[in-house]
Order: C-alpha cells, then structure tokens, then sequence
C-alpha cells in the first residue's frame, strides 16, 4: 500500500480544465487516483485509472476484491473527491451527488423502510420538481418496466432481496439519470436470482436506452450485461486492459469462452487466485 | 404417547405443567384478585384512618371523576406534563440538528447530556423556583429539563447509527443536507426517538408528581400532587390511594399508547420487531 502523509490531497481535484467539449464522451475518468485518510495516513486505493464512457454504451468496471472499484463508482457519483486526476461529466467537472448520476447499491437496505414501495419511488422525483400525480404515475410506470407493480403498496421489509435490488433500479431509472451506477447491486443475491436479475437488467437498459456503469468482481455478469469492460488491477489499482466485447456471441460460442479465458487471465495477473475471481461464476 | 399417522412429521408441542397450562386470560385475574385480597386485609387490619381498602379507593375514584374534584387536578398536571415535554422535545429537537450540523453542536450536545442528564428532575426545582418563581413556569422548565436529555441521547443514538446507504441514497436523490435530516435521518430515528420519548415520559411523570408532592406547585388549580399531599393531610386516605390508581391506570394508558404508535409506525415498517 502506497501512502502520502501531510499533504491534503483534496485540493488537486479542482484542477482540471473547464473546456468544455459538448462532442466529447458523456464521462471522461483522467488519471484518477482516489483513497482515504486511516488514522494519519492516506491509503491509495485507485492509483491511476483512465476511461470514457459514451452516451449508451454499458461499461462493466471489473477487478478484484478491494481492488478500489467501489471507491471509484463513489467518486463518479460525487460522494469522495478525486485526490487527483480528473472526473469529468457531460463537461462538468465539479460533482456534487445527484439525481443525473442515480447510484444502485449493493444493500438491500438502500430502501427507505418507511416508505411503501410506490412511495420509494415517487419520493425522489418529488425531490426533483414532479408533482405528485405526476411522481406517482411516472412510478408506477417504472414498477411496471421492472415488474413489480404488483408490489406497489409493500413495505421493503416485506420483499425479498431481489425485489428490492428491482425497486432499487426503478427508483434509479425513474429520476432519467443521465449514466446509470450500479455498485454490485446483485452481489447478495443467490445465483438463481442474480442470473434472472441480470437478463431483466439487460432487457429495461435496452429499453431505457440508458447509459450504464456498472460495478462488479464476476467475470460472466461482466460479458453478459457490458459492451465493455475496464480491468482493473490489485489495489492499489490501474487499468490493466480495456475490452470491447460487443458483438460477442452467446456463451456457448468459442469467442465467449476465449474471453472469458483472457478475462481470468487478466485478473489473475497480480493474484494467482484464479479460482476467487473466476469461482463466482 | 400415540403419535398420529398423519402429523408423523410434526413434533407435539412440549406439555406445560401446572400454572402454566391455565391460559393468560384467567392467570392474571387470578394474581390480581390475590394482591387486592391482600390489600384489602392489610388495610381492614391497619385501619382506614391510613390504609384505604380497594372498594373505598374505587369509590373515591368514581366520585373523584365524577365531582371533577380529582379529574381537574389530574388535567392540570397532564396539561403542565405536555407542555413541559413538549418544549423539551423540541429543544432536543433542535439541539440534535445542530449536533448534526456542526462539530461544536455535537460537542455541547456531549457535555450538557453528561452533566444534566444524570440530575434528577426535581434536583432543579430550587433552580426553577429563584428564576421563575412558584407558578407553572417553573414546573415547565423542570418538566422540559427532566425530557430534554433522554430525548436527545435517543434521538443522537439514532442520528449515529442510521443507515450509511440511505444517507447516500438521500444524497444521491438529491437532497440538501437539512433534508437529509428531516426526511432520511428523523424517519431513520423513530424506533429510538420514540423510546427517547417514552423514557422522557416516564422521567417527566415522576419528576411532575414529586414536585407537586414535594412543594405543592403546579400552578393556581393544583395537580395531582398536591390533591395526594393535600388529602393526606386532612387524612383523607380513601383519597390518596385514588390518586395513586389514577396514576397507575395513566401509566398503563400512556404505555399503551406508546405500544399503538410503534406498532402503526416502526413496527409496521419492519424497523423493530415487536
């Protein structure tokens, strides 16, 4: 682990330049290097990651455990400040949260348990300016986009763990974010679950025509729902390879299976754990 | 022991002996009509010039209620009750938001807990009568003093320890950070505030009647209190005892309550098991 003592390194994060490129990718990632305070010293978790993200595409961050994935979805959403490099979205360089930048998380408690499911929707476009009709009608149409219509009324303490990851991503989807940020949300689901959940996800992105970044540590969820994914290495990490898997056929074609073989490889560059990373499968 | 066929797979229920076979309906009647038994006989025994039996209690009370001779005493003191934890529940209100909002809150919010807290309500009360003089402002003042501390500690415990995720989520949604108090952290908060409250209650109740008992203040019209301390004097005993059961059955009505409000509001969230 590689540590700065002394200096601040929040100050950094604003220098970046304020062109502003209207034709550019929706999200630039330059050289960013994140990692936080234990005690009196700075750890690095994300050492130098670069990448772009285009309007529509679906990008899979990839890595292993710890390896500052988490942290650098957090700090696309505005929640940690870069201690350098630049994250740049649709022009905009200083991020505060927000609604065009809508986070899935990986808790099943990311639901507010005193509000009905319905109402877990609709609150946060009432937070954003829509009337109430208007909350209400826009989130009964994205509980219908995720099936779950039939569970307007409920609690979240009355749904299973994959019930809320879906109300998780209605409410995301229904504020219209401009990138949609999913941080493992189907890491605590059985697999059963997971594999029906990530067919689904496919389905309403391609609806939504959504922009996505999407966190994850399991290789098959990555070529399933990417068009392309950033490895990431052992923390703290850089991008070790950056693949575009679009076009790639089913997982019974032999391309699939030669990238899911270079994919282990990847991953398995810093650790010799193959079995960890590709075993979640 | 025949086991049935059909239920092969589910095993009897273990037999309860004795008492606790008899159902919850009939046992506590049972223990109830034992202890008043007893307290009849004691107070045959003692005397009614200082023990009141339970029908003369009973009797007192309905005649009490009645004639508004014990009901305007007890109002008087519920009212001064309300407004007492009302004013305190709002400064700890206010004084958590700030603990929230700003390091030195929090550090005041630290200190005042730990030395007022551990202060019985009453202990102000000398305090309470050189500022405000022996009318109701000073039984509010010690009455918010005594709520404000649970209710702060309560609703701070909760503040600390509510989900880190809804936070983000309330972030992300994007809400202010005063939002976030009011519609993630509060919400988050309830099962604690709520029992901050119901402790505050309890604290505020003793703390009301000890002042009445002990300086006869609650004002011009005189609460519950002072018509014990009152009826004590002129030995009037049946009463006392019907001031204690007012007392009692208030208890028992305002837990009750309390059991309501959490079973339509946390409990119903699946924020705490009943």
């Amino acid at each position: 682990m590689r540590t700065l003592s002394g200096r601040m390194p929040r100050r950094q994060a604003r220098v970046a330049p304020s062109e502003h490129e209207p034709s550019g990718p929706l999200l630039r990632v330059e050289h960013v290097r994140l990692g936080y305070w234990t005690a009196r010293q700075f750890t690095v978790a994300v050492e130098d990651v670069s990448f772009d993200v285009e309007a529509g595409e679906r990008i899979i961050v990839i890595g292993p455990s710890g390896c500052g994935k988490s942290t650098l979805l957090k700090a696309i959403a505005g929640f940690i400040e870069p201690a350098g490099g630049l994250i740049q979205m649709a022009g905009r360089t200083s991020l505060a949260p927000g609604p065009d930048r809508a986070v899935v998380f990986q808790e099943f408690d990311q639901l507010f348990p005193w509000r009905s499911v319905l109402s877990n929707v609709a609150y946060p476009l009432r937070v954003n300016g829509h009337r109430r009709r208007a909350a209400i009608a826009k989130a009964r149409q994205y509980l219908e986009l995720t099936n779950l219509a039939h569970a307007a009324d409920r609690y979240p303490h009355q749904l299973s763990g994959g019930m809320k990851q879906r109300v998780a991503i209605a409410r995301a989807l229904a504020l219209d974010p401009t990138l949609l940020l999913m941080d493992e949300p189907f890491g605590s689901l059985d697999a059963i679950t997971r594999q029906r959940l990530q067919t689904e996800l496919n389905r309403i992105v391609e609806q939504t025509r959504v922009t996505l970044l999407f966190v994850t540590h399991s290789i098959e969820e990555a070529l399933v729902l990417g068009d392309r994914i950033v490895v990431l290495g052992d923390a703290p990490s850089r991008v070790i390879a950056t693949v575009d898997i679009r076009g790639l056929g089913g997982p019974e074609t032999v391309e699939y299976s030669q990238m899911r073989g270079r994919l282990r490889e990847l991953l398995a560059v810093d650790k010799e754990e193959v079995e960890e990373i590709g075993g979640l499968e | 022991m025949a086991v049935s066929s059909s239920a092969a797979s589910i095993p009897r229920r273990p037999a309860a002996f004795g008492w606790a076979r008899i159902p919850a309906i009939v046992r506590y009647p049972l223990v109830g009509a034992v202890l008043v038994a007893a307290w009849h006989y004691y107070a045959v025994h003692k005397g009614s010039l200082f023990m009141a039996t339970p029908w003369q209690t009973v009797q007192e009370f309905w005649h009490g209620w009645r004639n508004g001779s014990l009901s305007e005493p007890t109002w008087a003191t519920l009212r001064l009750l309300l407004e007492g934890i009302g004013i305190g529940a709002a400064i700890a209100a206010v004084l958590t938001a700030f603990a929230t909002l700003s390091k030195i809150g929090e550090d005041a919010l630290v200190l005042l807990t730990a030395v007022l807290n551990p202060l019985p309500g009453v202990a102000v009360l000398p305090i309470a009568m050189l500022l405000f003089g022996l009318n109701e402002s000073a039984v509010r003042f010690v009455i918010a003093n005594a709520t404000i501390w649970p209710i702060a500690i309560a609703v701070s415990t909760g503040f600390k320890t509510a989900n880190q995720t809804l936070v983000a989520v309330g972030r992300n949604v994007g809400l202010s950070r005063v939002r976030v108090i009011t519609d993630v952290l509060a919400p988050a908060a309830l099962p604690q505030a709520i029992s901050g409250v119901r402790t505050a209650w309890a604290f505020g109740w003793r703390t009301i009647i000890a002042a009445e008992l002990v300086f006869g203040v609650a004002g011009s019209s005189g609460g519950l209190g002072n018509y014990i301390n009152n009826a004590r004097q002129y030995f009037l005993t049946p009463q006392v005892f019907a001031g204690l059961l007012t007392i009692a059955i208030l208890g028992v009505v305002f837990e009750t309550l309390f059991g309501q409000l959490e079973r339509r509001t946390v409990i119903r969230w699946g924020m705490k098991t009943s």
